[in-house]
């Protein structure tokens, strides 16, 4: 190696290359935080120093940000065994989808459980069709394909009486039975002779994300800590795949429908009040996109190791 | 014209030529592609190239100097550059025959 490549060209002097301003530093570090962690271990302080010694600036930091999402997409291999892919995969996944799950639970409470069916363009009802089929399969491939990965790691918690891993795992049990039984209480309490007010709505359905947050933190806290390897895994990665494409699936149905229903059936359960679901179309789309991106690189890994 | 489908050159294959003369960290790499192949490399296409060479190992980290770390080809990349080379000549050689018998084009 000679002098060119190890030099540095265009330095002032010590630790102030031509350019870095704490401006170029924070844009940096920002668009490596895009970044999976793994990434960002292994090229981050290179990228750095590189927008560093380049001078940085926004288009040099907007080309770095650019890049995180093929990064996450298509994770290098070998930055990443491939089992711990896949248990990252899953528990961002399972957060992300249960996010997603319970935006359409909100969804389907505020159209087809209003008992009558709004006036409007033939595309609302279709996209309702179209949301309940993606849902319940959705939530069929999720229960189903992770069902034998939660027994055996059950097992196992109960087996060497891990404790902790145990309640982890019982949290998507216990957690939902809490909930509703806690609604069944405050309910009757809260609600008048035409149910619930909007803003007791609005409390209520915070709570049930925090509650389903913490359900689906749990088998993730038991995924890190049990580390589980083989078939089981790849079976629940592989069919949080197919039901993280249901889910996407369903939130598409919900985009078209909440966009149909705000064109064309305006009275119609407030949608009226465009800022609204604007916020929760664009919550949608944020959940959406990370459960499908989780779950891309799961099932990537998985298909990947069985070849 | 010319200059834009310059932006369509191969990345992959610029680093790879790049690192054929010595060892090369990221700053180094852009600076030499810039200079002798006229590619400007942005900061994310370069890492997001140097991950992929360095997953397929064509290409192999050296120990890192303060924050920089220099990239070596290793006999996979060498081989690839090779192959690739040899493509590129035969469409080079290909292009040229058939502008000078078709166009009259004589290479300067």
């Amino acid at each position: 190696m000679n002098g060119h490549s190890m030099k540095r060209p265009g330095r002032r002097g010590p630790g102030t290359p031509p350019g870095t301003t704490p401006g170029t530093t924070l844009l940096a570090r920002a668009a490596l935080a895009l970044y999976p962690p793994s990434w960002r271990a292994r090229y981050g302080d290179e990228v750095h120093a590189l927008l560093e010694e380049s001078g940085g600036g926004l288009g040099a930091a907007a080309s770095v940000a650019w890049r995180a999402l093929p990064a996450w997409i298509w994770p290098p291999a070998h930055l990443h065994d491939r089992p711990a892919r896949m248990r990252a995969s899953l528990s961002t996944g399972l957060l992300a989808w249960s996010f997603l799950t319970g935006l359409a639970l909100v969804f389907a409470q505020l159209t087809q459980f209003q008992g009558f069916q709004p006036p409007g363009h033939p595309i609302i009802p279709a996209s309702y069709l179209v949301f309940d089929a993606a849902l319940v399969m959705s939530v069929a491939a999720a229960g189903l394909g992770g069902l034998p990965l939660w027994l055996l790691m059950l097992r196992r918690a109960h087996r060497e009486r891990l404790r902790r891993d145990t309640l982890y795992l019982l949290l998507p049990l216990i957690v939902p039975i809490a909930f509703l039984a806690g609604l069944n209480i405050m309910v009757p309490l809260v609600g008048g002779a035409h149910g619930v007010s909007p803003a007791s709505f609005l409390i209520i359905t915070l709570a049930g994300f925090c509650f389903a947050g913490v359900a689906a933190t749990g088998p993730g806290l038991a995924l890190r800590r049990l580390q589980p390897r083989g078939p089981a895994l790849h079976l629940a990665t592989i069919a949080g795949g197919v039901a993280a494409a249901a889910a996407v699936t369903a939130a598409a149905a919900i985009i078209v429908a909440v966009t149909g229903l705000c064109l064309w059936a305006r009275g119609f359960a407030g949608y009226h009040h465009g800022a609204i679901p604007g916020v929760y179309l664009a919550l949608v789309v944020v959940a959406a996109t990370v459960t499908a991106v989780s779950a891309t690189r799961g099932t990537r890994a998985a298909l990947a190791e069985l070849r | 014209m010319g200059d834009r489908l310059d932006r369509w050159a191969d990345p992959p294959l610029l680093v790879l030529a790049s690192l054929a003369d010595e060892p090369k960290h990221g700053y180094a790499i852009t600076q030499d592609v810039a200079q002798t192949m006229g590619v400007r490399l942005s900061a994310g296409t370069l890492y997001a190239v140097i991950s992929r060479l360095e997953s397929r190992g064509l290409i192999e980290p050296l120990p890192a100097e303060d924050r920089r770390r220099p990239y070596r080809l290793t006999a996979a990349g060498a081989a690839e550059l090779a192959r690739q080379s040899e493509r590129m000549s035969r469409v080079a050689s290909l292009a040229t025959k058939r502008l000078q018998a078709n166009l009259g084009w004589a290479p300067a």
